[in-house]
């Protein structure tokens, strides 16, 4: 009946469930589930699976964040919870990930801040959340620990589990019923052998997303691009260390020439480009949920997902 | 799937008399196989295999050419689902509309603009590639007139777009010479619209409501003589229009569905989303893109993106090691190492030009890889750095003995001085602040 794309899959991606409502002991306004396809990215009619999600990142720290990022946020970057709930309310994004990025800077010791910042977080929005730790291995098992455990209840995807330093952030995952995301640079056999890891330290297959790690658009997205098709490729060929849905951040996007160098007006606009012209192309190539940082990027990636997802302007959750 | 070499060998005479042009008949059907030589180059192919080869040496997504001259754009020819399979060959072309409602002048306003516009990246220069001219009034003059004013400018190719035959013509004798792309022809009025296109040696955009009904149109316009065709699937809704292009690509690589194996043209002013239409029809089998406005930051954006997904994913983009000079530089002008990754090499060149400092670029090679992949992967070695220095007779370029290095590539600082006795200087990680270092860093 008619001509379709030719579908040859076996396999599905692995749900992942992020967010724990009050049914579920938590106090998220809803759950997000991602992952759950049998074809690829928004084939089919309806699509398989769930659709892409779109999540606003920001920080503990803006000294460390892009100024193009918090130009339009004002004074409320200074305070994570203003912030989020500012977010929640005007952006509407579908999940917020919070960078404890004070974690990262030299002499880093105030780990009752993190648990503070966090449980302030989770007053201030009921979206689900994503919460990136430190990346040093000499800290990751305090500061995971405490993220873990203010999150408890809460099912927050955590971040990030590189090769060299996994084991902290899994067992906190792993004891505050969290879930983690499993990050690779740009490279299907490291990122099968990450989930190979993290499988042998007991943390289940549906409690992983996979980052394969994002070049910026024109500094080395392609590799990015090509990567999330390979592994969902595999996936859906039956390579179940490769079925988890994928996470892609556009961070490195602000930073470039071409949106560094935009000026005035022109720089919003060059940032939300920039991010829209990877982050559209990641949920194409396979991405379940997609990062930015410039406030205005969001509502245009939304509709865009919802069109791509099922012809309509916007999608509820 | 192209056939295999053995397969082809067996249809062949296997006379191995030579005049294809290759010295058996099985290094011939191994150069068939590869899309390399033609089947007619074989004189004695009986009609079976002329047939069966004939329809697999045909690359499954047809060429089409639009335009002429040093402008003109190619598309098909493609062979991929999926870029990291092989590599997609010839980038969509973007077509900025005018319609037949603009004043002459706005008209050619926007194909100078077209014309002249360039983005500069890695070396090569990124352009936006031809007019699509929209009849809105209806009119055969109007149309005409708007042509008219297009063609005053440049020879850039171009996309005729009216529904009305009549309309049509009155275009097509304006610039059907060079042939732009006649869109579109529908299964009410294909067969006026084949009549233009033989007339006027064009390809044709066809149209349908279902990828059914456009394959049928397709065998249609083949059956008129018509076979240089670009499949419209244009389409205000996303979800529609990226399962008909992935369908279309799938079919035709597969052979599954030949009536479909043509290049794809959207139409991407028709949502509301014209960024998300332009980079689904980048990302997923689009050859022909038209678009009514383009912004600046999304065109930069737009043809970045298109740089990227087009580039041949089994090889980075290269220069070829050696010494490169920025400027005059004397024997006293600084030396900076750096990898032969396109992206780097012309992103530091960028910056020192700026910096109008003289100086001396040793490019090492490190296969393609950036710098912190080259170091991480250990292709940026202090050995590589030494050989280098040899091959290109550093010692005898400048007076001084002083290297500066990339500041991602630290780690190697020591070992670099061990071995080539040179004394080495770590530059800053971001070539944008390499004016400022060179300037309170750097003596002789
Ligand atoms: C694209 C990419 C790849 C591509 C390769 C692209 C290529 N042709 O190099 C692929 C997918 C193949 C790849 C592979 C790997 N990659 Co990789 N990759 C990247 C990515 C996303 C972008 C690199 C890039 O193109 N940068 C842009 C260019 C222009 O940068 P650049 O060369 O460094 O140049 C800048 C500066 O160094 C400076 N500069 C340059 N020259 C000079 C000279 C002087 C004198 C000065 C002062 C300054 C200067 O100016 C430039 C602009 O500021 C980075 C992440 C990132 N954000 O950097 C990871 C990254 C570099 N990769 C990484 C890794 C680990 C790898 C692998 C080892 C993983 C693996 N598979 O085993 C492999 C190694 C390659 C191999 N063959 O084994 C890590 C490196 C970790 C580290 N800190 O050491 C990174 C940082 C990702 C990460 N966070 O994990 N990678
Ligand atoms: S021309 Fe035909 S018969 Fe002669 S060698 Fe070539 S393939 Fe064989």
């Amino acid at each position: 009946m008619g001509l379709t794309p030719l579908s040859e899959w076996s396999g599905q991606i692995g749900e992942l469930v992020i967010g724990a409502t009050r049914t579920d002991g938590g106090t998220r306004s809803h759950a997000v589930t991602i992952g759950g396809e049998r074809d690829l990215p928004y084939i089919g009619i309806p699509p398989s699976g769930h659709i892409p999600r779109v999540a606003y990142e920001l920080t503990d720290d803006p000294s460390l964040w892009q100024s193009a990022a918090i130009r339009t946020i004002g004074d409320r970057a200074h305070d994570p919870s203003d912030w989020a709930a500012f977010a929640e309310k005007e952006l509407q994004p579908d999940l917020i990930r919070l960078y404890l990025s004070s974690t990262r800077r030299r002499g880093f010791s105030d780990l009752s801040q993190i648990g503070k910042t966090v449980e302030a977080v989770l007053q201030a929005t009921k979206l689900p959340l994503i919460i990136e730790g430190s990346n040093d291995p000499a800290l990751d098992s305090s500061v995971f620990r405490k993220i873990g455990e203010a999150a408890e209840g809460e099912r927050v995807l955590l971040g990030t589990a590189e090769s060299g330093r996994y084991r902290s952030a899994a067992a906190a995952a792993m004891a505050y019923g969290h879930s983690l995301i499993a990050q690779s640079p740009i490279d299907i056999n490291l990122a099968k052998q990450l989930n190979i890891l993290l499988r042998e330290t007991g943390l289940p297959h549906d409690r992983i997303a996979i980052d394969p790690y994002t070049g910026a658009l024109g500094y080395g997205f392609e590799y990015s691009y090509s990567v999330m098709e390979r592994i969902r490729y595999s996936a859906l060929k039956g390579d179940t260390d490769l079925a988890m849905p994928l996470i892609s951040s556009a961070a490195d996007s602000l930073t470039v020439k071409e949106v560094r160098e935009a000026e005035g007006g022109d720089a919003d606009q060059a940032a939300v480009a920039w991010e829209m012209y990877s982050m559209l192309p990641a949920t194409l190539a396979g991405a379940s949920i997609v990062c930015v940082r410039h406030p205005l990027s969001i509502a245009g990636l939304k509709s865009a997902i919802a069109s791509l997802w099922n012809g309509q302007k916007s999608v509820g959750v | 799937m192209p056939l295999k070499p053995l397969d082809i060998y067996k249809l062949l005479p296997k006379k191995n008399c030579k005049e294809c042009g290759d010295p058996t008949c099985l290094t011939f059907a191994m150069k068939l196989s590869g899309g390399k030589a033609k089947p007619e180059a074989c004189p004695y192919l009986d009609d079976n295999a002329k047939t069966i080869l004939g329809a697999s040496t045909r690359p499954p997504v047809r060429r089409i050419r639009i335009g002429v001259g040093e402008r003109a754009l190619t598309v098909g020819e493609e062979l991929v689902q999926f870029r990291h399979e092989k590599s997609f060959f010839h980038e969509p072309g973007i077509m900025i509309a005018v319609t037949d409602m603009m004043p002459a002048e706005s008209i050619k306003k926007e194909v100078i603009f077209v014309r002249d516009w360039v983005l500069t990246r890695i070396g090569t220069d990124l352009r936006l590639n031809g007019i699509a001219v929209r009849s809105v009034s209806g009119s055969p003059e109007q149309f005409a007139r708007a042509v008219g004013a297009v063609e005053e400018v440049a020879d850039l190719p171009e996309v005729l777009m009216a529904d009305d035959p009549l309309v049509m013509e009155a275009g097509l004798s304006v610039c059907g010479n060079y042939r732009p792309l006649i869109h579109a022809a529908r299964l009410l009025q294909y067969r006026e619209m084949c009549r233009l296109a033989k007339k006027y040696g064009c390809p044709l955009a066809i149209k349908a409501d279902s990828l059914d009904s456009l394959a049928e149109l397709s065998g249609l316009c083949v059956a008129e003589g018509v076979d240089h065709l670009v499949l419209d699937l244009s389409s205000p809704n996303l979800h529609a229009l990226l399962n008909a292009s992935t369908a279309v690509r799938q079919h035709a690589i597969s052979r599954t569905t030949p009536a479909l194996g043509y290049p794809v043209c959207i139409d991407t002013g028709l949502g509301g989303l014209s960024d998300a239409s332009l980079i689904a029809g980048v990302t997923k089998f689009g050859s022909v893109l038209i678009c009514d406005d383009l912004p600046g930051a999304s065109r930069k954006a737009l043809l970045v993106l298109r740089q990227n997904i087009y580039t041949d994913p089994q090889k980075p983009i290269q220069i070829t090691p050696g010494l490169y000079r920025v400027g005059t530089p004397g024997r006293d002008s600084p030396v900076l190492l750096t990898v032969n990754f396109s992206l780097t090499f012309f992103t530091l060149q960028g910056y020192l030009e700026a910096s109008r400092v003289p100086c001396f670029m040793l490019i090492v090679d490190t296969e393609g890889l950036s710098v912190l992949t080259a170091v991480a992967s250990g292709k940026l070695q202090e050995t590589v750095v030494r050989d280098a220095i040899g091959k290109y007779d550093l010692a005898n370029e400048v007076s001084h003995r002083t290297l500066i290095i990339p500041g991602y590539s630290a780690p190697l600082s020591g070992r670099i001085e061990e071995i080539t006795g040179w004394k080495v200087l770590v530059g800053p990680r971001d070539a944008a602040d390499i004016a400022e270092f060179l300037e309170k860093e750097w003596k002789p």
